[in-house]
């Protein structure tokens, strides 16, 4: 039974009025339900979807129940893909409400998950959740890249892509390099884009981190920051304005996946894919980079310039496209299901008869190299500017 | 042994006792008064989340085995009751019984489980060169038992009648674990009856061919021409699905999504039509002979693109309170027109789809607030839809658990007849959903029906819920269509 009390004051409290309304607007329809990529591993029970999750808040934040250790660990048994969202009939920012509530958890001290402190204690201790040390941020660079102390673009390289999977890192830079366009780097300095500690409610880590970043790119004076990664870019764009402005830092860089630089570049004629290669490829768009900020035509048009290449689509693919499990704090405390939601992933790619399966984001394709060596092959996996990389004489 | 016990050993991590997960399984859609839900024991004391014909044998036979009731459930998207428990007792939640067990492309039939979700079957079939003939609104999670078992009429029902219509053959199985195999007549039993006389675990489907549709849509100054536009449009232009939306239900999606609306005033007559036989030219002529006149192309396709939507205007609401019948075409207007004079205070969002033999299922939405002051007395109102349209020849659209007592003049009486006698003969101590049929008793007097009690209530009511309106903050925008 709750102990909280139920009083007009203490309505939805916890909820900005907007995020309050929202939840009041559900239909109850369970679209959300029916499109959630981890509701399938609640074993069938309803408790596990969106909608029943929804039911919940209007429940807690109006006092009925409480918010106890099983039902914070639902909430984190959300990959933040944003499926939920795109579907919903009254378009409620269900991801902005999982944050939110895990914030709260997280200030109550019923979360994070276990594997989520660990994130935020090695984020504390060295800038980054890999536990890496800042002397080794820059051992992506290859020999001929040359960044600048100050440039008009500035490369942030995430930490995924820093520390463990750089080579749509190194593609890119590659590609800016023979082309001849400057850009300064930060190696060292650069902190963790704070993505799965907003994900998953550590605010106060999160604040620090973004904070320093800020302080970076203002010191760079940077008018364009450029990363490969679906998660830091969607963070960058979205939630740095907002803490920017609670810090009082100006920003006003304009924030770029690699996908828009390379689109911007074929588009102007300097980037020019001209070496076929005769493959057949799908692609998947990672939620982060779709969904989250409708980077659906670019990657298209990036592999339709590419000559020989045949692109055949996934069935859930653009709005609909399937999550590969690892985000929102997901892949880290729970594996198993992370690892699952890959190879469902990997089997629909496999079921389109492409050659290759191609993405566009470290996270993305970390999750589906796993999923591929788990089921023995059967396609191969690239980056797309790996493919762009081989077919553009520069 | 206890019956908990045995159901754990018996159906494994596929049952479950914890409050916390039952407490999701204790409403559907419908957000009814607090008041009201206190008066049944809504929430189950058990959860069996079937992934297997195996598994509702066993809940089922465990179930007649301890006198546990038992409220099947596939995705609850209706507003009846019909998934909610009125005396706790066993959810079997079917939602993951979700095969598509059979495509014969031969026959255009399939094969499903009850948990298939419509517009993944589609998907499905689509591959197959099929489609679904008829389906719900609430395609992208209702589910083909669910449906089936409430009743439905939704898109293509002009064409091809309700979802009853439309299955060939079902598996049931029945508190002694037997599973039974009907077709044809020995179906209707089961058709709206919410799992009360059976478990439906097996439904075989008539397809469609897949075909291209394309999109006629026709402002008609008032409801009279757009009946009679219906009416000519069936005949002439052999539609596949036809709707009809009044100008107010436009602005109220119009608002919800931010775009204008499709029109101004009077009502959206929309169809689809196969894109082969797709004469715009005659209905242009058609529209024009009652008055009306044809909207943009685009504008269709866009109607059509949001046919899955119609709960979007909750975002306004942000509660809705909806009225839901069945009305002859030929009694539309003046339906209308009582109803208009009955709630002059309120925007009525009007929402209906034509169903094969004259008739529409017709859906009023009035945007509310559940947690207003008198939203409890409002709620009311959502019934003086379904009065009105008893005087011009309408019945009530399904039954479920609220409106069972208006179940025998929604079957008729044969059928009501033959449903109870099959009740009594497999469920004499009224086990399977025991609040569809005879409906729930009230705590105090057992024997007093709730549902009854609920539609004498609302009726007393009603006048003087009629008279109070909800002030919607953006009210204002909704004005223009009201006499």
């Amino acid at each position: 039974m709750s102990t909280r009390k139920h009083t007009e004051a203490a309505t939805n409290s916890c909820l900005s009025e907007e995020l309050a309304y929202a939840v009041d607007t559900c239909a109850r329809c369970g679209f959300c339900k029916v499109a959630c990529p981890t509701y399938p591993f609640g074993g069938g029970f309803e408790v596990f979807s969106p909608r029943a999750k929804v039911y919940f808040l209007k429940e807690y934040y109006e006092g009925r129940v409480d918010l106890t250790p099983e039902w914070v660990d639902r909430l984190y048994r959300c990959t933040t893909c944003e499926r939920c969202q795109s579907i919903c009939q009254t378009a409620i920012p269900l991801v902005r409400l999982w944050e939110r509530v895990r914030a709260e958890a997280v200030d109550r001290e019923l979360g994070p998950m276990p594997a989520h402190k660990k994130l935020r204690d090695l984020a504390e201790q060295w800038g980054n959740p890999y536990g890496e040390p800042a002397t080794t941020q820059s051992q992506w660079l290859l020999p001929d890249h040359a960044p600048l102390e100050t440039a008009d673009i500035l490369i942030f390289g995430g930490c995924t892509a820093s520390y463990r999977m750089p080579s749509m890192l190194q593609t890119g830079v590659s590609m800016l390099t023979r082309l001849g366009v400057p850009y300064a780097y930060a190696g060292g300095e650069e902190h963790c884009c704070a993505s799965p500690l907003l994900r998953t409610g550590q605010l106060s880590i999160a604040g620090e981190l973004i904070s320093r970043n800020l302080r970076l790119f203002a010191y760079k004076g940077a008018r364009r920051i450029v990363t490969p990664c679906g998660g830091c870019s969607k963070t960058l764009k979205h939630d740095y304005p907002v803490f920017a402005q609670k810090l009082g830092i100006p920003f006003d860089a304009r924030v770029m996946h690699f996908s828009e630089v390379y689109v911007g570049l074929i588009r102007e004629g300097r980037l020019k894919p001209v070496k076929p290669v005769n493959k057949v490829v799908t692609f998947h768009d990672p939620c982060h980079l779709g969904r989250s900020q409708g980077l659906f035509e670019e990657p298209r048009e990036i592999l339709a310039a590419i000559p020989g290449l045949r692109l055949v689509e996934m069935a859930h693919c653009r709005e609909e496209s399937r999550c590969c499990g690892a985000g929102g704090g997901v892949k880290s405390n729970y594996p198993q299901m992370a690892a699952a939601i890959a190879r469902d992933r990997v089997a629909e790619a496999m079921a389109t008869g492409a050659d290759i399966l191609v993405t566009m984001c470290p996270f993305c394709q970390g999750s589906f190299d796993q999923a591929i060596k788990e089921l023995g092959g059967g396609i191969d996996l690239c980056g797309l500017e790996a493919l762009l990389l081989d077919s553009v004489a520069v | 042994m206890t019956y908990q016990e045995d159901l754990r050993q018996a159906l494994g991590d596929a049952v479950t006792f914890d409050p916390q997960i039952l407490r999701a399984y204790d409403h559907d859609v419908g957000e009814m008064p607090r008041a009201l839900m206190g008066l049944i024991e809504h929430r189950p004391q058990v959860v069996v989340a079937a992934r297997t014909v195996d598994d509702v044998i066993k809940a089922l036979v465990l179930a007649k085995k301890y006198d546990i009731p038992v409220t099947p459930r596939g995705q609850a998207t209706s507003g009846y009751g019909g998934a909610v428990p009125c005396r706790g007792g066993m959810v079997l939640d079917l939602s993951s019984l979700n095969r598509v067990i059979e495509v014969d492309t031969e026959k255009a039939t399939v094969d499903v489980e009850p948990g298939v979700v419509w517009q993944e079957l589609s998907r499905t079939l689509a591959a197959h060169g099929l489609d679904n003939r008829v389906y719900p609104t609430s395609a992208p999670s209702s589910t083909v038992g669910g449906w089936f078992a409430m009743g439905g009429v939704g898109i293509g029902s002009l064409r091809y009648g309700s979802i009853g219509d439309n299955v060939l053959e079902i598996d049931v199985v029945g508190l002694d674990g037997v599973i039974q195999t009907w077709s044809g007549p020995d179906i209707e039993p089961y058709h709206q009856t919410c799992g009360a006389v059976g478990v439906v675990t097996r439904l075989r489907l008539a397809c469609r061919p897949s075909e291209a549709l394309a999109f006629i849509a026709s402002n008609m100054p008032d409801a009279a021409s757009a009946a009679r536009f219906m009416a000519d449009a069936e005949t002439g232009l052999t539609p596949y699905s036809a709707t009809i939306q009044s100008a107010e239900y436009c602005r109220m999606r119009a608002k919800a999504e931010g775009h204008a609306p499709a029109v101004a005033s009077g009502f959206l007559v929309m169809l689809a039509v196969p894109e082969a036989g797709a004469d715009e030219a005659q209905a242009a002529c058609l529209a024009s002979a009652h008055g009306g006149v044809l909207i943009g192309r685009e504008a269709a396709a866009a109607e059509w693109a949001g046919r899955f939507y119609p709960m979007r205007i909750k975002k306004v609401g942000p509660s809705i309170l909806v009225g839901e019948c069945y009305m002859p075409l030929g009694g539309f207007a003046a339906w209308w027109r009582d109803l208009r004079a009955a709630l002059p205070k309120d925007d009525l969002g009007l929402e209906a789809v034509a169903v094969r033999g004259g008739r529409l299922a017709v859906l009023v939405y009035i945007l509310d607030h559940a947690r207003s002051l008198l939203y409890n007395l409002r709620i009311a109102k959502a019934m003086i839809p379904l009065r009105i349209a008893a005087r011009h020849g309408g019945t009530a659209y399904a039954s479920g658990m609220w409106f069972s007592a208006l179940a025998k003049r929604l079957f008729g009486p044969e059928k009501y007849k033959r449903v109870k006698r099959l009740k009594h003969a497999v469920d004499r101590r009224g086990l399977l959903n025991p609040g569809t049929l005879n409906g729930p008793g009230l705590p105090f007097l057992p024997f007093a029906s709730l549902s009854r009690c609920i539609l004498a209530g609302t009726a007393f009511l009603a006048p003087l819920a009629a008279r109070v309106s909800y002030k919607h903050p953006t009210d204002h925008l909704m004005q223009g269509d009201r006499p």
